[in-house]
């Protein structure tokens, strides 16, 4: 078990703090940067770019859920009390790197980024439902836009890349 | 002069005051009959610029022009006619035959203008006050001048062809054909579709003149692969056709076919010939499929040595080991195969470079490479148990009836997938299915709705008289098994949409509406592509990739300056835009030869 698994699954309670919640959303953001970067040099040419796109991807989220955590008006909420959803363990899980095997193919690995980001965006979309309206609450959707935004991308790579033209 | 020749121009004043006997605008109060051939007027949205007016003209008052803002696109050359009326004579012809019934005459008859030139005019972009005109002639409802049926083409009844791979098309007899090929206007639209550019309407006016030998050459001229394409050609051309405006597009592909039919296959060779002294050039081509073969068919008329290396033992790659025999028969391809090794090309069966021949060896040995492998490898599902041995390809299965090979046929199968490759593997299993047990059950699932399907419209009709059950907007979800691990079928969701309002792939289904279909087998037909491990780790390292496929340029080279790259592994699965690829392979190849000569001389 990963350490950034074990941190998230600590705070694994009925309700966490707004600080907790950033801190886990950005820990997700940075191993999966780190997974990709690690797994592009590792994949055929053919299907590097693919990986690369998603290390570039998370390094956006990383770099963008990293300033909001420091924006004055989040700051001084960031130790308000958030109820945690019900999808806070599989978001949580997703902090822990995969084994997707030596030389994954592109399926595997558009496959697993899915996987993330859905899980991302059910968590974010469970988080702003269950906070009142107000700051907190924009934050969460503005989070969970942000992944489903990636997520449609992805599936239409996904569609382009395995259901090749309809033949 | 008298004194009578200076006063008498002044008598005529004496008329000043008399009511004058002429009026100044005598026609406004007798406007042309409701059915008055007046000036013309063109829906230009309509028109598709076929230029059919133009040629039944018999003035030669109508000049296809272009027109500013307007470009060409599939089905439509952007040009709109152009009246001339020093020539019109009003016969309305250009009416009667337009395709679109875009044209029609105003029952407007009078336009006063000092310029002569204004009287060459482009109804609907030279905007007149009769552009609204109600009245005028119109082509009568049901009166046309070509025919809108197309002579429908003889083929096995279901129940007669589902027992067999026999061809379930007959082909039209020369009485058919020249019917069918009456209905061509010659427009050409059709030309611009085609990704190799035929000469449709010469090859049908040769149908038309029972000239068949030229009709064969004219084919030739762009196609080595007539034969095949005349059979299952996806037939892009027929949807630009101007008959499709007003009844059924002509027959453009069983045209091509009925030629092929009518040359005694002997005299091919006499007609297709090669000319160019031998260069001294060697050429290595991998894969004999559409695209290879008609690098190598161009390339070695060209003079140069072509050697194609195929993996299988037999020529044509997918259309070989993809299409079933009932839709293309494998004799028709080994006659198309045939003609371009009569040339000389030669080709290496059961050969794998990466693995009997090094790829570092082609390069060494040849003065150029081409890389022509298709799209051999079937994409799965991975939804739960698709690696449950029972659970195939269609690839790999339509491959090994091909071969011959063994497997167990299902007595039950469900396919998932709703493109041509689906239809095919759904018809041949049927067709199986039918020889070993004498019922059919095979169900194809597909995410896509009836109307949105990737199959052609024919595959589907000729699938479902085939006793295919097709069940449309299912979503896979999982293979089942029962508790012996045997597999039970497949279960599906029902699919509420497939794209999202930007038009990405974003499925989304209905849990509640799950259906488990039954089955012995499931084939996967989800999508292809290519096996590049031959490529090895250097090359494909060395080499620009574009999104999981070789990078080529619009001459398909790739960037290794010596390695060309064609057809379905660069540019998707079509036969007919490989054979396209297949020439622009040819003459890059005959560039970049011309210009290595150059500068060794330098
Ligand atoms: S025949 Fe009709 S559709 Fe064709 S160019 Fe003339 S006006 Fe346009």
């Amino acid at each position: 078990m990963t350490e950034g698994h074990q941190s998230s699954y600590e705070r694994l309670k009925s309700k966490s703090s707004l600080k907790d919640i950033l801190a886990v959303a950005i820990e997700f953001e940075r191993t999966a940067r780190d997974f990709y970067s690690d797994l592009a040099p590792k994949v055929s040419k053919n299907i590097r770019y693919l990986v690369e796109e998603l290390a570039e991807e998370e390094q956006e989220h990383y770099d963008l859920f990293t300033q909001l955590a420091k924006k004055p008006e989040i700051e001084t909420l960031i130790e308000a009390e958030v109820e945690t959803p019900a999808s806070d363990h599989k978001f949580s899980d997703c902090v822990h790197l995969p084994d997707l095997g030596e030389k994954p193919d592109d399926q595997a690995v558009l496959q697993y980024a899915l996987m993330r980001e859905h899980a991302a965006m059910e968590q974010y979309t469970a988080l702003a439902k269950s906070t009142k309206p107000g700051p907190i609450q924009a934050l969460f959707k503005y989070l969970a836009n942000e992944e489903t935004k990636h997520k449609n991308e992805l599936e239409k790579i996904y569609y382009e890349t395995v259901h090749s033209g309809g033949v | 002069m008298s004194i009578r020749d200076v006063l008498s121009p002044f008598t005529v004043w004496k008329n000043i005051l008399r009511d004058p006997v002429t009026i100044r605008d005598p026609l406004n109060e007798r406007p042309g009959a409701a059915r008055y051939r007046g000036f013309h007027k063109n829906d230009v949205e309509k028109c598709i610029g076929c230029g059919t007016c133009e040629a039944i003209c018999q003035n030669a008052a109508i000049d296809m022009v272009a027109v500013e803002g307007r470009t060409a696109k599939g089905g439509d050359s952007g040009l709109r006619p152009r009246i001339d009326y020093g020539r019109c004579c009003w016969c309305a012809l250009c009416v009667d035959v337009c395709m679109t019934g875009s044209l029609s005459m105003s029952n407007e008859y009078k336009w006063v203008e000092s310029d002569p030139d204004a009287f060459r005019f482009t109804p609907g972009v030279d905007k007149k006050h009769w552009d609204n005109a109600e009245l005028g002639y119109h082509r009568p409802e049901g009166h046309r001048l070509t025919l809108g049926t197309r002579v429908i083409m003889d083929e096995l009844e279901p129940e007669q062809r589902i027992g067999s791979f026999v061809e379930m098309v007959n082909g039209y007899t020369v009485e058919q054909a020249q019917r069918e090929a009456d209905r061509c206007v010659a427009c050409g639209l059709c030309i611009a579709t085609c990704p190799t550019h035929m000469a449709i309407p010469d090859y049908i006016a040769a149908v038309r003149d029972g000239d068949y030998e030229r009709g064969l050459a004219l084919l030739y001229e762009t196609n080595p692969f007539s034969e095949v394409c005349g059979r299952i050609c996806t037939h892009k051309c027929e949807e630009a056709c101007a008959v499709h405006h007003d009844g059924d597009p002509v027959a453009i592909r069983w045209l091509k076919r009925h030629i092929t039919e009518q040359v005694p296959y002997e005299d091919y060779t006499k007609i297709v010939t090669k000319t160019a002294p031998d260069t001294g050039k060697r050429i290595a081509i991998i894969g004999a499929g559409p695209a290879g073969l008609t690098t190598a068919f161009d390339l070695v008329r060209q003079g140069h040595q072509v050697n194609v290396y195929e993996a299988l033992d037999k020529p044509g790659g997918m259309t070989r080991y993809g299409i079933p025999e009932y839709r293309l028969p494998y004799n028709a391809l080994d006659q198309d195969v045939g003609v371009i090794t009569s040339l000389g090309v030669k080709i290496h069966y059961n050969t794998r470079i990466g693995v009997d021949i090094p790829m570092q060896q082609l390069r060494d040995e040849n003065d150029a490479v081409v890389l022509a492998i298709g799209l051999q490898l079937g994409r799965s599902t991975r939804i739960p148990n698709s690696d449950h041995p029972a659970v195939h390809k269609a690839v790999d299965l339509l491959r090994k009836i091909t071969l011959g090979e063994a497997f167990d046929i299902p007595r039950s199968a469900v396919v998932i997938g709703g493109g041509n490759v689906a239809m095919d593997i759904a018809r041949s299993m049927a067709r199986l299915q039918m020889q070993q047990y004498g019922e059919v059950q095979v169900t194809l699932t597909a995410l896509e709705d009836r109307d949105h399907f990737l199959a052609d419209p024919v595959e589907v009709k000729e699938s479902l008289e085939e006793q295919i059950e097709i069940l449309d907007s299912r979503g896979p979800q999982s293979c089942e098994l029962d508790e012996n691990g045997n597999l039970t079928g497949l279960k599906t969701w029902k699919v509420l949409s497939i794209f999202d309002e930007q038009g990405r792939f974003a499925p989304k289904f209905d849990s509640d509406d799950e259906q488990i279909h039954q089955g012995e087998m499931v084939i996967e037909a989800i999508g292809q592509m290519s096996d590049v491990s031959l490529l090895g780790d250097e090359l494909t390292e060395a080499l620009e990739w574009n999104r999981g496929r070789i990078a080529v340029d619009d001459q398909c080279r790739t960037s290794e300056p010596w390695l060309w790259s064609a057809g379905d592994c660069v540019n998707g699965p079509d036969v007919v835009h490989a054979v396209a690829d297949g020439h622009q392979v040819a003459k890059s190849i005959k560039k970049w030869l011309n210009q290595v000569e150059v500068e060794a001389v330098q």
